[in-house]
């Protein structure tokens, strides 16, 4: 008589061998595969290298004398730290205990959120860096006078056309905030991209998942 | 991790995960990877378990947890959902089980969607409707329909009518 599906699992591990436990050695050393561990990891990593990079600009810009740029460096990237801090002390409060859908639910909401404020920081943070290096080199000092101003009167000896507004070619001003204004319209796509160039598959299975769950509880 | 709490507390209850990772990998190298994963999950968590529940429960619900999202890392780097590479080529069993019916029926739960895969899991392990629904964390009114769906896909799966 054909068996069910029942009866072959019942049977099936009453054989010795059907439930023998794999050997756990040394197993809190092991990395973990999980991703929410990685996303901790990969987040602590990230967000050590962010300050230690801050710190060695900001002392380093003082000596090569743009010491402007190394400032707003500093407090950019120690903005973005603390925001990035915020959003791993939320990952850590997800619990696997709780039901498949709470749980998938709420780190499916994390990750969500992540990339939210990760994409509208972008906006902000590609601009704010080009503007940073734009002032650290205008303000640098060049044999006794900004380097900015070194520059103008170059370009004046060269074109004695140039129209300036305060003291800076209207041309230049023009390409900055062309430059400025694409790094703002594109800083969200750039993260949004490179995101889903390393997340993509997880953001699509999460979906799924929660889709499924879904149509269960409906 | 402790060996006491190891041999205490997951040991027990180590059926119950073999069981789950089994059906979530296709190689005898993944379930290592995911069996020791969980272990892991469920002694990190252990602070959080507030007696709301039996523990072989709250083992069912970390289990599966970490199963549905899990990432393997492959040699080359690529990271994926380990359901994601099992394709129909690829579900021979690859275990070292002697158990060759057991062997069948596996290789079709995972050709099942995630969830499938867990509700039928649980209903095996003889879970009632509210249980897994707690599990799940779904309606437990629909639970019945969809073991009996999941239930007639199986055996269309082992008489081969479907892959």
């Amino acid at each position: 008589m054909e068996k069910s599906i029942e009866n072959i699992w019942k049977e099936g591990f009453l054989k010795s061998d059907a439930l023998v436990a794999p050997k756990i050695n040394n197993l809190y050393s092991q990395k973990s595969i999980h991703i929410i561990d990685k996303f901790k990891r990969m987040f602590k990593i990230n967000l050590i290298a962010i300050v230690a990079f801050s710190f060695a600009f900001l002392i380093v810009s003082f000596l090569v004398g743009i010491p402007i740029t190394g400032i707003l460096f500093f407090i950019t990237l120690s903005v973005l730290v603390f925001i990035n801090k915020k959003l791993l002390n939320d990952l850590e409060k997800i619990d696997f205990g709780i039901s498949s859908y709470q749980y998938l639910k709420a780190f499916n909401e994390w990750m969500n959120k992540q990339v939210s404020i990760n994409k509208k920081i972008s906006k902000f943070l590609y601009p704010i860096i080009f503007i940073a290096m734009i002032l650290g080199f205008w303000f640098k000092d060049a044999e006794g006078m900004p380097l900015g101003e070194r520059l103008v009167n170059e370009i004046l000896v060269g074109f004695p056309d140039t129209y300036l507004i305060f003291g800076i070619p209207l041309i230049g001003i023009f390409i900055v905030l062309l430059i400025i204004a694409l790094l703002v319209h594109f800083g969200g796509r750039i993260y949004k991209w490179d995101v889903n160039m390393v997340y993509g598959r997880v953001f699509k299975k999460l979906e799924e998942l929660m889709t499924d769950i879904e149509s269960l509880r409906s | 991790m402790s060996s006491d709490f190891y041999k205490t507390s997951i040991l027990p209850f180590a059926g119950i995960i073999i069981k789950l990772c089994r059906a979530y990998t296709n190689s005898q190298e993944d379930f290592e990877d995911y069996y020791q994963e969980v272990c892991l999950q469920i002694w990190r968590s252990k602070d959080n378990f507030r007696e709301e529940s039996q523990w072989s429960t709250w083992v069912y619900r970390i289990s599966l947890n970490v199963c549905l999202t899990l990432l393997k890392k492959k040699k080359n780097n690529v990271q994926h959902f380990v359901s994601d590479a099992i394709t129909a080529e690829e579900t021979e069993d690859n275990f070292a089980f002697s158990e060759e019916s057991l062997n069948v029926l596996y290789d079709a739960i995972r050709k099942l969607s995630e969830i499938d895969r867990a509700v039928i899991m649980l209903y095996l392990e003889e879970k009632s409707q509210k249980e897994i629904a707690e599990i799940i964390g779904t309606n437990p009114n629909n639970i019945g329909v969809r073991v009996k769906r999941i239930k007639i896909r199986l055996k269309k799966i082992l008489d081969g009518e479907i892959n």
